[in-house]
């Protein structure tokens, strides 16, 4: 499947919510999505684009410009062109959509976006902590202005 | 975690500690009788937070810290994080120095395949297997030490090259190995077809659908042993994986006996792969010419950009997202290892199975946690 083709048709199919696609390469192709959107384009990929693959999710923090972007890797096992989704969220409170009814295995990558970044999925499954203490919640340590562990280490030590 | 609903049902966690698993992690098994009823998989037990490590540490620090994701695929690690800078700094490696790459990343696939399906073996009571394979792959890392200084972890890629070149007598060892190797693999696939006991432990057990486990993002050994010739070196070659001649190699049934017969078949392919690489391997300098990049790279500043770039590990699609804002140090590293959602997986195929063979089908995805947690 040919790199514009995809995005002619994704951008033609949801004028409103795709914007600022990029062609990097011939296999790397990126868009911005609106957060309320990603789930019917994310229907709209698997069923029509042959994108049957969520390669990765994740979060990266933006804070001077005080945003998160919430970062889909979508790819095929029939092609060679990922597709990156980007959803722009506020750092306080950032809430969007679950994409686990579309791709399976969305469930651990949002639950792990959940307890490093503090991203609120809404209508995921099972949304808890994974890899990090239940306790750790709320601290976000992915976060640009995370403090670190020295003083939280001292205050079990006393 | 669930609650026991009636009576008759019982809760058993396996692990974190437990011979019978690769790593530390945890599986609440939920049984009635003998057969699974629900799973749950609890990890995080070795959550190094490599990838905040990433983001306090210049480029070249970090090719070390990658190195520990995962110690049975580091110079794959290694690879997608060097990859990630090169075609973000825009380096472009010599073509010597590709050649030496793909060695050595085979090599790295072999060893992990010989002690995946060794440790399986030992993992349904077939500990023999062990002892056989971790001999083979003592000399496949012997070779791999010949060639970066370590047996574990290398830190031997660099932006644009590779540390040191091949040493002498290399050609000829490989050779010497790679004969002892292929005997090996021989043998034990007609060990396993002949063994009657393995055959019940394996053979239909764990069957993954070719849709089920694309479904699943099961990545690897484990998704081309339903049928889906899906291999990163093929659909995105990198290096030079399109000069060389392979086979993705595939099986139909989907069940455990196909996954180890894959890894079985890889392991030659693998040699295959490394002969010609050593047959065509061109003379020239390691490190691209006029530009500063050598084995001590000083301090450099990467252009402002993103980029996504996979290669295919020993245990699948291994991808590094990778984002830089123009200074020493990457602004965030996000790594998508490919037993992340092998192991998501296991509560859907391991429920309504019986017990014995939780340990079998979770073994058989050769999982390694240390990845899982990062």
């Amino acid at each position: 499947m040919d790199a514009k083709k995809i995005i002619d048709s994704i951008s033609t199919e949801f004028p409103d919510s795709i914007s600022n696609t990029l062609i990097d390469s011939d296999i790397r192709i990126s868009a911005y999505v609106s957060a309320s959107d990603v789930v019917n384009v994310c229907k709209y990929l698997k069923d029509n684009l042959q994108f049957d693959h969520l390669s990765c999710e994740s979060v990266v923090d933006y804070i001077d410009r005080d945003e998160l972007e919430n970062v889909y890797h979508i790819a095929s096992y029939i092609h060679p062109v990922v597709l990156t989704l980007k959803a722009i969220l506020p750092r306080d409170n950032p809430e969007i959509e679950s994409i686990v009814e579309v791709y399976w295995n969305a469930n651990w990558y949002e639950r792990e976006n959940y307890e490093l970044f503090g991203v609120k999925y809404i209508n995921h499954p099972d949304l808890r902590h994974l890899v990090l203490p239940e306790e750790m919640l709320g601290e976000w340590p992915l976060r640009k202005d995370y403090e670190g562990f020295p003083q939280n280490t001292a205050k079990n030590l006393v | 975690m669930f609650d026991k609903t009636s009576p008759s049902e019982m809760i058993v966690h396996i692990g974190p500690q437990h011979p019978m698993q690769p790593g530390p992690y945890r599986l609440n098994v939920k049984l009635h009788g003998e057969s699974v009823v629900d799973l749950d998989v609890e990890v995080g037990y070795i959550h190094k937070g490599i990838e905040k490590i990433l983001e306090s540490k210049t480029y070249l620090q970090g090719i070390t810290i990658v190195d520990r994701m995962c110690y049975l695929a580091a110079l794959s690690n290694e690879e997608v994080f060097c990859g990630c800078v090169e075609r973000l700094a825009g380096i472009e490696p010599t073509p010597r120095s590709k050649y030496i790459r793909v060695i050595a990343e085979e090599l790295s696939r072999m060893q992990s395949h010989l002690l995946g399906f060794g440790e399986f073996g030992h993992f349904i009571g077939y500990s023999s297997m062990f002892m056989f394979t971790i001999k083979d792959r003592e000399d496949v890392l012997t070779l791999i030490e010949m060639l970066t200084g370590a047996r574990i972890t290398h830190s031997y890629l660099r932006f644009g090259g590779v540390r040191g070149d091949i040493p002498e007598g290399f050609e000829e060892k490989c050779d010497e190995v790679f004969k002892s190797v292929r005997k090996a693999c021989d043998e034990y696939e007609g060990l396993l077809k002949s063994d009657t006991v393995f055959k019940e432990r394996s053979v239909g057990v764990g069957v993954l659908t070719p849709e089920i486990a694309k479904e699943y993002g099961v990545a690897g050994p484990a998704l081309r042993a339903t049928g889906v010739p899906f291999d990163i070196r093929r659909n995105e070659p990198y290096l030079v994986y399109d000069e060389l001649d392979f086979n993705v190699c595939t099986q139909k049934e989907g069940d455990i006996f196909a996954r180890i017969k894959v890894r079985i078949d890889e392991i030659r392919e693998s040699m295959y792969i490394i002969e010609q690489a050593l047959d065509q391997l061109p003379k020239g300098p390691l490190f691209p010419e006029g530009t500063p990049y050598s084995k001590r790279t000083p301090v450099m500043r990467v252009p402002q950009g993103e980029v996504f770039f996979r290669v295919e590990d020993p245990r699948g699609e291994m991808g590094m997202y990778m984002v830089s804002d123009g200074s020493d140090k990457p602004h965030r590293v996000k790594v998508r290892g490919p037993v992340f959602p092998t192991m998501q997986a296991l509560p859907p195929l391991i429920r309504g199975e019986s017990i014995a063979d939780v340990t079998a089908i979770a073994g058989s995805m050769d999982g390694c946690t240390s990845e899982v947690d990062r």
